[in-house]
């Protein structure tokens, strides 16, 4: 299914806006201010097409990469970015730095540990299935994720339940600098599916299209209560493991992928099927480096926490 | 007053509290077949919805519970034995113990989350089948500790535990399941997490205990009522609350203290006991605290080994004996 003119406005939109949070965090990242670690998700952008379909009620658990899951949520990027400056305004007020939840947008979180939050999406669609309703979580986790026995154990889980889940693994073929042949006996993660029983698909993670087309499968699948599917995205990250890190990974490999940048590709498509006009390219993307700017600004300008607030929020 | 058994007691209160609130739900390893336990009997009334059988994962049961919780459910989690909890360490201590604090509270973020556990030894179940691990998530920031020995306590603070907006891990030993006791219809009557109840009066030395060592420690004291020794027996009840005060109250009655633990003695609920009585009242103290505990060892099979390694009735007199002889 391919989503309306409006729809994949609204697609281009989020990656573009995703983009500049990306660049402003980046430079931040390098500039110090931020305490911790910043993982760029740089490139791989054309997950967008599986969460910018979601509805308002939908939930969310991603993997520690990328702004995209924010934004397309509709989270706040001045919060965002607070948080990640340890400021008191942020979404966690500086305790939990990239460990970021928004509830209200239904972002629950990444785990810590990868592969964490795959038992805790089958949670959160055990309580929609207990409440009724046709709400779906989207759990997405990268290929180095399918290695652990909490993303297993949860897909057999949601399988037995016919739980609303979809699977969203991107496969972007790198666990820290290590290549996936290295790690994983099957790099085709998709496969994983037929061990639980649902649907599993394989499709081009950066072309934001093919992703939305088969996410819609499997969310329409989830929404009539058939249960769970795994779609699979193949992308790349274009920045290292870790926005500071070094990168040992080949250039001229980094170089191939930099030309099939998700978001140049749409952009070459919606131009030529006359869905966007330059003039709208260039005040989306005035308008997107305009709000991050301005997100940097409010972070920055936010006060630290006080030390006192260390001994609070430990018990509801 | 009704007498039943401490599992009876607690079926009782999970199917009370399960009428009162749809967000309750149990879930575990066959619990919609269950016969015996907590859960049984309930599905007839709440469905297999409700009471959810799953599959045998810990980390996949106490991870979904964690999500359902975030979410506003409240989840009764059947871990059975405190071993196989292990596998639910970061569920449990990572997640559902911190993320809360980790989030800010957003959105007024809460983990109501009961972790139910069958603990501990005497019954020849080797190493893998008989841990009593209280201080591993006494340590734990972010998580409640109950251990209830009476069946009347089991039932009201399994309520309180469900009703509790954090993480609760709730032990009960394995050979207090069956143990039959007056359990009271009024829940006022009972008090809450973090109150200890003093099971037996005493002048000369405060023995602290839960759970199945309570009934150890009972047993010794009344063994040495008739040496002239006289024991009060504190039972905390909760170990996250835990009710200092009391057992500070006693100590300054009596001046000596032995805690009773059947976890590993290394870093244990003795050690954090004993210090936090230095803290409070260590001019209070006529003789050295005393720990009587598993010696740091795997719990053995055989009979006599595994006698040899857990408290037992004697080793609590001789740890009391020698305290109230020693001299300042």
């Amino acid at each position: 299914m391919t989503p309306s003119a409006n729809e994949q406005l609204d697609l281009y939109r989020m990656m573009v806006r995703s983009r500049a949070f990306e660049e402003v965090a980046g430079a931040a990242a390098h500039e110090g201010l931020i305490p911790g670690s910043w993982m760029s998700g740089i490139g791989q952008e054309g997950t967008v097409g599986a969460l910018g379909q979601l509805r308002p009620d939908d939930m969310i658990t991603y993997t520690h990469r990328g702004a995209y899951c924010f934004i397309s949520r509709g989270c706040d990027p001045k919060r965002l970015l607070a948080e990640l400056f340890g400021r008191r305004t942020g979404y966690g007020k500086g305790k939990g730095g990239r460990h970021i939840a928004d509830p209200e947008h239904g972002v629950f979180g990444k785990s810590g540990t990868i592969g964490g939050h795959a038992p805790i999406a089958v949670g959160l669609a055990t309580a929609i299935q207990i409440r009724g309703g046709d709400g779906v979580v989207m759990s997405l986790f990268g290929e180095g994720a399918s290695n652990r026995g909490t993303t297993h154990s949860a897909m057999n889980m949601a399988a037995i339940w016919g739980l609303p889940v979809v699977w969203v693994c991107e496969n972007n073929g790198y666990c820290g600098s290590v290549p996936a042949p290295v790690y994983t006996a099957t790099t085709d993660i998709a496969r994983l599916a037929a061990a639980y029983d649902m649907p599993g698909v394989t499709v081009d993670g950066n072309d934001v299209l093919a992703v939305y087309a088969a996410a819609n499968e499997a969310l329409q699948r989830a929404r009539a209560g058939e249960g769970p599917s795994l779609v699979e995205l193949k992308t790349y990250r274009i920045r290292p493991f870790s926005e500071t890190a070094m990168d040992p990974r080949d250039e001229r490999e980094i170089e191939e992928w930099r030309d099939r940048d998700p978001i140049q590709e749409f952009r070459e498509r919606l131009l030529e099927q006359g869905i966007i006009t330059h003039d709208l390219v260039a005040s989306i993307g005035a308008e997107a480096q305009a709000e991050m700017a301005e997100a940097r600004q409010f972070a920055e300008q936010s006060p630290f926490p006080d030390p006192a607030e260390a001994f609070q929020d430990l018990y509801a | 007053m009704r007498t039943i058994t401490l599992t009876e007691a607690m079926n009782e209160a999970l199917r009370e509290e399960m009428h009162r609130d749809d967000s309750v739900y149990a879930v575990g390893l066959g619990l919609s077949s269950a016969s015996e336990g907590t859960t049984a009997g309930l599905v007839d009334d709440f469905g297999t919805s409700r009471i959810r059988s799953a599959p045998n994962c810990e980390t996949a049961i106490a991870g979904s519970a964690v999500g359902a919780a975030l979410v506003g459910m409240r989840p009764v989690v059947e871990l059975h034995l405190a071993d196989f909890a292990f596998n639910a360490l970061d569920e449990i201590l990572s997640k559902a113990g911190k993320w809360r604090y980790t989030h800010g509270a957003s959105g007024g973020m809460s983990l109501p989350i009961v972790f139910l556990q069958t603990m501990g030894g005497y019954v020849s179940g080797a190493s893998e089948h008989s841990q009593a691990p209280l201080a591993l998530y006494m340590h734990a920031p972010g998580i409640k500790v109950v251990v209830p020995t009476t069946p009347r306590d089991a039932k009201y603070l399994l309520k309180e535990a469900i009703r509790d907006n954090n993480p609760v891990v709730f032990f009960v030993h394995k050979l207090l399941t069956d143990v039959k006791g007056p359990v009271s219809d009024t829940e006022g009557e009972v008090p809450g997490f973090g109150m200890a109840e003093v099971r037996r009066q005493g002048n000369d030395v405060t023995v602290v205990a839960t759970s199945y060592m309570v009934t150890l420690a009972l047993e010794a004291a009344e063994q040495l009522g008739d040496r002239d020794v006289s024991v009060e027996v504190i039972d905390p009840r909760t170990l996250e609350p835990l009710d200092i005060e009391t057992i500070v109250q006693s100590v300054r009655k009596t001046g000596r203290l032995v805690v009773i633990d059947e976890d590993t003695a290394r870093c244990g609920v003795g050690a954090e006991i004993g210090l936090q009585v230095m803290e409070h009242a260590f001019e209070a103290l006529r003789a050295p605290v005393a720990r009587v505990a598993n010696p740091n060892l795997p719990v053995p099979y055989s009979p006599p080994l595994e006698e040899a390694v857990l408290p037992s009735p004697k080793s609590i007199q001789a740890a009391i004996l020698r305290t109230v002889s020693a001299t300042p």
